[in-house]
Formats: C-alpha cells, structure tokens, sequence
C-alpha cells in the first residue's frame, strides 16, 4: 500500500528545495547580468517598482529560460511553490479515492476546484489581462517584441 | 555587476526577511505576521508588495516545514484537507477584497486591520502553551461523520495519544474566516486556524499546530495566485524575501528546542506590541483619520510596548510565579 503522507511529504520537500535554487540562480543570474527581461536593476530593484506579475506573462517568462534570463528563474521558482501546493490537494483527492472515502473526495474536490478557481478561472472571468505593452514600454531594451 | 547600493537593498530585505521569519516561528504566528509591517515601516515597500511577498514567504515555509511534521505523524491530513475546504473559499474572498481595498486607494484600512490583527494575536500568545491535551469532550455526530480521529506518539510524554475532534463545523466556520483574513492581509492567520481546531475542535496542540501549518501551505497558494493576476507580487522582491523568511523560521524552530525560557517570550510580545500599535496609527494617519508626525508615531508606539508589558508582566509574570502550576488548563476551561 502505498503511504500517501509519505509521498505527499516528500513531493513538498522536493518541491521547497527545488524552488529554492531557482531562485538562487535566478538571483546569482541578475548579479551578473544586471538586469532582467530587458528591465535594469535600477528599476527592479526600487521598493516601489512598477515591475510585477501583472506585467510578467508566465510564457514570456519561460521561454527565456535557455537565455538564461534572471526573472524567468525567478519566476519559475514561484510557480514550483505554487505548483506544488496543487500536486499536494491532487494527491490528497487520489489517496482519498483509493481508500473509496467519498465524502473526503467531495471535499477535497472542492478545495481543489477553489485552487483553480483561483488559478484560471476568476481571471479569466475578472478579465485580469496580463499587461506586456506596459513592460514593453518600461524595459525596450527587451526583445519582447519578437 | 551590481551597484554597491542595490547589493546592500537586496542584503538588508535578505536580513530583515531572516528576522521576521525568525521571530514568527518562535512566536508561532508564521513569519507573514511580522514580515508585512516590517517591510512596509522601515524599508517603506508599499503595502500590497509587502503582501504579496509575504504569502509567497507564507508558502515556503510551510512547505519546507510540512515535510518534517507529515513523517512525524502528528498532523492529521484528513481533518486538514476538511478544513482547506473553507480556507481557501475565505481566501478567495479575502483576495478579492484586498483588490478591491487597493484599486480604490483604501490601503490605510489595510494597515489598520493589520495593527489590530497584530494586537489581538497578543492575547494567544500570552496563553500559549498553557497545556498539550484538551481535556476531552464527548464526540459529536461530526466526528462521525467526517472521520475526526486520529492518534499520535507523543515524544515528551512517552506514550501513544488518543483524540477526536468535536464541533467541525465551527472550526470550518474560523477557518473560513482565517482564510479571509490570509487573503486580504496576506498572512497565513496562523493564530486563527490554531483557534480554530485547538479551541473549537478541542484538538490537542501539537495536532492543531501541525495541521495549522499543512493548510495555511494550500490557503497561501489560492491566495497568491490572485494575487499574481492582481499584480502585487514583485518577482525579485518575493523571492528573496521568501529565501529569507525560510532561513529564519528553519533556524527558528532548531532555536526554540533550546529556548523554553518565558522570559524571552517577552521580548517577542514587545516587539508584536510595537509592530501593531506602529502599524494601527500609521493606517489611521494614511487615512488622514490622525495627524501626528511618523516620528510621534514611533514613540507613542514605545510608550504603548511599555506600557502593555508591564502591565502583562504585572498581571502574568508576578501572579503565573505564585499562582505556578495550578493555572494549567484553568482559563479556558
């Protein structure tokens, strides 16, 4: 029998870890390169910087991994927490499956629908648009417009 | 390369990060609590920022400490599963009114409901620990129903213990207000959900703590996904914030094996004492309510952390030292 606190355990373990250096590299990245997605450090790093995830689109984002952008690590490393957080309430539905506890299933079903409600469908109902032409316009230097 | 100026912003949100992870695992409410107002007071990093940054924090540290305490078997994932239901609906909701609260240049409400969250989280923390098992109710058709038992190995007290939850649908009830509470402030309202199930649901603590710490994880998530879309979390800013917050609450919980000292307990309420009252007049002062200079504020903030301590300290301090041990489990009853 497979022990599904076990698994649920470790898959959050690897997942802080797996984060965490993300981020590192990401943050080792921008030491070096100072600057991300074609925005300057200065910009990034002001405690007021209009530079957030509002701005960022997630697949801008990855498909500059290979260039090794900064912010793409960053944010890749953001998404792992959040990701896995999923895996953990999608496990907890297939454990409560296997053990045919239907009531736990429902409920676990919900707190599962809620994530993505929270994930993809309120956005796509509150039209929370990404907005790139704003990035564009702060970071030209960026090849977004590719 | 860097500037030696943006190296140093980035190393002093590193370090302020490590403190307020610090200081939230030792007091218990999670690193959030006293990351936010830390960050917005003295780095003056705008609200929603400091939000922002602090449930990403809020899901690694639980994350990162989730694992330890599933492999020791004392949180219950079936009770905590249950109660997510509610948390991340009031999450949800939570986020949507902090949106709501920013785009309409409402941000000093936010600030104030901080001071007083911050305030009022005194009251638990001055109790905590008090006891580790409830003295047992009889179980109720919910803990029938939704399967509220469990047991675990208790290390101090070298034997196996029993429990059973009672009243799930009061703690559902808490637990949907923690998770608003997560949402809007963007903390994981660890206080709360410990009410939730250590009060409401007469788990013991360790289960409640435990189990507190498997569902803020979830709460944190729905809450951070909106928050993205919304636009409140600054990548860089999270980031190292959240490596940060890990470090500290990681070194907390090595720390607070060693510690059990309740004298140190009171540099921790101080310092939650400071936190609130800054945090309450700042908001009242954005909110043009009050007109008193932040350098007034500072020191009104003082004077308020001296006066409730001693005031603590004479009511607990010298009366828990007469009183000693015939106070335990007295208060709640």
């Amino acid at each position: 029998m497979v022990d599904w606190d076990y698994v649920i355990g470790l898959t959050l373990r690897y997942s802080v870890i797996i984060s965490v250096t993300l981020i590192i590299i990401g943050l080792v990245l921008f030491h070096v390169k100072n600057e991300a997605l074609g925005c300057s450090s200065a910009l990034l790093l002001s405690p007021t910087s209009p530079i957030n995830t509002s701005m960022i689109p997630p697949n801008t984002a990855l498909t500059r991994l290979p260039s090794l952008d900064p912010l793409s690590f960053i944010l890749l490393g953001l998404m792992t927490l959040i990701a896995a957080q999923v895996l953990r309430v999608a496990l907890g539905v297939a454990s409560f499956v296997m053990e045919r506890d239907w009531l736990y299933v429902l409920l676990t079903s919900i707190v599962f629908l809620n994530l993505m409600l929270a994930i993809f469908i309120l956005p796509s109902i509150l039209h929370l648009h990404v907005n790139e032409l704003a990035l564009r316009v702060l970071c030209p230097s960026g090849s977004l417009t590719t | 390369m860097f500037s030696l100026e943006s190296l140093f912003c980035c190393l002093e949100l590193l370090i302020f990060s490590i403190i307020a992870g610090l200081l939230g695992s030792l007091t218990g409410l999670g690193g959030g609590t006293v990351l936010v107002p830390i960050l917005t007071l003295f780095l003056g990093i705008p609200i929603a920022y400091a939000a922002g940054a602090s449930l990403i924090s809020t899901i690694a540290t639980s994350s990162g400490a989730a694992s330890a305490y599933i492999r020791d078997k004392i949180t219950n994932v079936r009770i905590g599963m249950g109660l997510n239901m509610g948390t991340t609906t009031g999450s949800i909701l939570g986020s949507l009114t902090a949106a709501y609260i920013y785009s309409h240049n409402l941000a000093w409400v936010i600030y104030v409901i901080f001071g007083i969250v911050i305030l009022l989280s005194i009251i638990p923390t001055v109790q905590r620990g008090k006891y580790e098992i409830p003295d047992p109710r009889p179980p109720d058709w919910t803990t029938r129903v939704f399967k509220l038992y469990g047991s675990y190995y208790d290390k101090a007290l070298k034997s196996e213990v029993r429990y059973w939850g009672v009243r799930w649908w009061l703690g559902l009830l808490i637990m949907f207000f923690a998770g608003f509470i997560s949402g809007l402030l963007g903390i994981g309202a660890g206080a709360l959900k410990v009410l939730g199930m250590d009060w409401a649901m007469n788990l013991p603590m360790k289960v409640s703590t435990t189990t507190s710490n498997f569902i803020i994880g979830v709460t944190a998530a729905t809450g951070s996904s909106l928050y993205w879309y919304f636009g409140y979390i600054q990548p860089l800013m999270a980031s190292i914030t959240a490596v940060g917050v890990l470090i500290g609450a990681m070194s907390g919980t090595r720390i607070l094996v060693r510690i059990t000292n309740k004298q140190v307990r009171w540099i921790f309420l101080a310092i939650l004492a400071y936190l609130g009252m800054a945090s309450l007049l700042r908001g009242l002062y954005y909110g043009h309510v009050i007109s008193i200079p932040i350098i007034t504020q500072y020191l009104l903030s003082v004077l308020f952390m001296g006066v409730l301590m001693s005031t603590l300290y004479y009511i607990y301090g010298i009366k828990m030292r007469t009183v000693n041990n015939t106070v335990r489990g007295g208060r709640n009853g």
